[in-house]
């Protein structure tokens, strides 16, 4: 099973919600969080831990043998992201940063080993043991490199193959296609908003990503005492969104998010709203 | 000169800082602003846009399709799609066209010709208002499930440019997205000074780490101001990663619990609340601005 912890705003507490959602649903389920927000992956901040067991994620990349090239500009005219251009006899280049590694310039290639397999570094995964009893894969992707799919797409592999009983999955903000990425294969959706218009006009694209692909949504609102809920609650009437949990601006909070101490571990009355959920969350599942 | 602001984090402010410097500074400086967040755009929400005056289709972003009919059902694009965005459903190959990266692969591998083809898609609109305090605005819209370009990012800086020339406008500045991939990428990329926006926390300092990186790589001068700075005492982090670097602080802005509601009134904190601590802090902030960058 796999549930996503998403929500279309960054800063609107999409990783305190998963860290503490996912330390209380360790009492329900055997799990494995994946915190795939590549370009920003924070979670194991949260936990006060530190990344372990590094993997890189290597693309394949085209290395030119030009004792073999042709010069018969194919690779560049189906190169789908113009990364390889060609001067005037037809000789290749590779511009790497361009590159998305998908290989087709060597499908294309009519002369056998002419185009070799380079590898380029596109970033990391980890796999690292948390003191709260499951295992947490992060993906990270390397500073200057564009495409975070892959890094996606392999962290969310890493995380499959411990094969537990429930993935819960941290997405990056937005709702761009990483963000299906993560999403795909989820039963739920826990989106994470905030009463103001800027959250609100982001949560309605959460809302209509997660109808396309046809998956339930919950929505929880956070700092619920600082804007005017009304509006949320009838955006997730709209599309069918039970609003399952409001967190209410809290000190107490901000100082477990600055510490790294996960709230729902404290005996503060906050805890209880996070073990409220992974309640919900379990019997959703079950 | 262009000016991009940055986080790697979301959720730190750099929105809100963002439009109360540009609130400070609009009428002493001709300005044109960017917001190059077309995942999550939200400046028109802060300068209470209404409607805009022009829109622009964005396509050129690729999805494949595969026909049914003619498909043998090898299973080949299957198994070479780089992103696993082929899905068996009921015994048909069918592409997921919210993950496809439009690269192209499963065409050329499909042994069946003209099965499967390439088709273009809309991947979003840019958008271009004059908002009420007189500058005009540049925003985007990706759509919901296409890939994040950075090429979207370069669009609007374009059109922003052609603007400049017509309106004889000085200085561009640039919001940008979180983290730190091709939109950023792209927002930082021919700019002359990025100015960074962090927060007193270790998320947030592991993030603003990794911008500055993307900002080294096109050595641009950089700037840090710290908001909410009060909201954790003990933590240096920020102020040794700054000194180490070289990094002027321009500023820091006390938390404000006024901020979030500022937003709902749907202006810039400063104007909301111009007697707040927080605003008295932004106003320093913008000196510094006009002493240190617009100089």
């Amino acid at each position: 099973m796999q549930i996503a912890v998403s929500g279309g705003k960054g800063g609107t507490g999409k990783s305190t919600v998963v860290i503490n959602l996912a330390i209380a649903l360790r009492d329900y389920f055997d799990l494995t969080l994946a915190d795939l927000d590549v370009e920003a992956p924070n979670d194991h901040i949260l936990l006060g831990i530190k990344l372990q067991n590094e993997e890189p994620v290597k693309l394949f990349m085209p290395r030119f043998d030009y004792f073999k090239c042709i010069r018969c500009k194919k690779c560049a005219e189906v190169c789908e992201e113009h990364a390889i251009i060609t001067m005037k006899d037809g000789t290749p280049f590779l511009m790497p940063t361009l590159c998305s590694g998908c290989g087709a310039c060597q499908i294309v290639c009519p002369v056998e080993g002419a185009i070799l397999e380079g590898k380029k570094l596109m970033g990391y995964t980890y796999l690292t043991e948390t003191p709260y009893g499951f295992p947490l894969v992060t993906g990270k992707l390397l500073e200057g490199e564009e495409r975070a799919m892959p890094i996606v797409v392999a962290a969310k592999k890493r995380a499959k193959a411990l094969n537990k009983e429930l993935l819960i999955v941290d997405t990056a903000a937005g709702t761009s296609n990483t963000v299906s990425k993560a999403l795909e294969d989820s039963q739920l959706i826990i989106a994470v908003t905030e009463p103001t218009p800027l959250g609100l006009h982001d949560l309605e694209l959460i809302l209509k990503l997660a109808d396309i692909i046809g998956i339930k949504t919950w929505v929880v609102i956070n700092r619920s005492d600082l804007g005017n809920k009304d509006a949320v609650k009838e955006l997730a009437r709209k599309y069918n969104a039970r609003i399952i949990a409001e967190i209410p601006y809290s000190e107490n909070i901000l100082k477990s998010y600055v510490e790294g101490k996960p709230i729902v571990l404290s005996d503060c009355e906050e805890a209880e709203i996070f073990r409220k959920l992974a309640e919900e969350v379990a019997n959703y599942l079950r | 000169m262009q000016i991009v602001i940055a986080s790697g984090k979301g959720g730190v402010g750099k929105s809100t800082v963002a439009a109360s410097l540009i609130y400070l500074l609009k009428d002493r400086y001709k300005l044109i602003v960017v917001d190059a967040d077309a995942d999550a755009p939200n400046l028109h929400l802060l300068f209470g846009v209404e409607k805009w005056e022009e829109e622009k289709e964005l396509t050129g972003a690729k999805v494949a399709r595969i026909n049914q009919d003619t498909c043998i059902r090898c299973g080949i694009c299957y198994e070479r799609c780089p992103y696993e965005s082929i899905k068996l459903v009921d015994g048909k190959y069918v592409v997921n066209e919210l993950t496809c990266e439009g690269c192209g692969v499963c065409k050329l591998v499909c042994p069946v010709r003209g099965t499967i083809t390439l088709e273009e898609a809309r991947s979003g609109v840019i958008k271009k208002t004059t908002t009420r305090y007189g500058f005009p605005l540049i925003s985007a819209q990706l759509d919901v499930g296409r890939p994040n370009s950075g090429k979207l990012v370069t669009e609007e800086k374009e059109w922003a440019k052609r603007i400049m020339q017509e309106q004889r406008l000085d200085h561009m500045i640039v919001d940008s997205a979180a983290g730190i991939g091709c939109q950023v990428i792209a927002s930082i990329g021919g700019a002359d000074v990025a100015i960074l926006v962090a927060e007193p926390t270790p998320a947030s300092l592991s993030d603003v780490k990794r911008v500055y990186k993307v900002v080294q790589h096109f050595r641009e001068p950089a700037y840090l101001i710290i908001n909410k700075a009060d909201i954790n005492p003990g933590f240096k982090g920020l102020y040794e990663f700054a000194e180490q670097e070289g990094i002027p602080i321009l500023g820091e802005i006390p938390y404000d619990r006024a901020i979030p509601y500022s937003m709902t009134m749907l202006k810039p904190f400063v104007e909301a609340f111009p007697e707040s601590k927080a605003s008295k802090a932004l106003k320093e902030i913008a000196k510094a601005v006009e002493d240190e960058i617009l100089k």
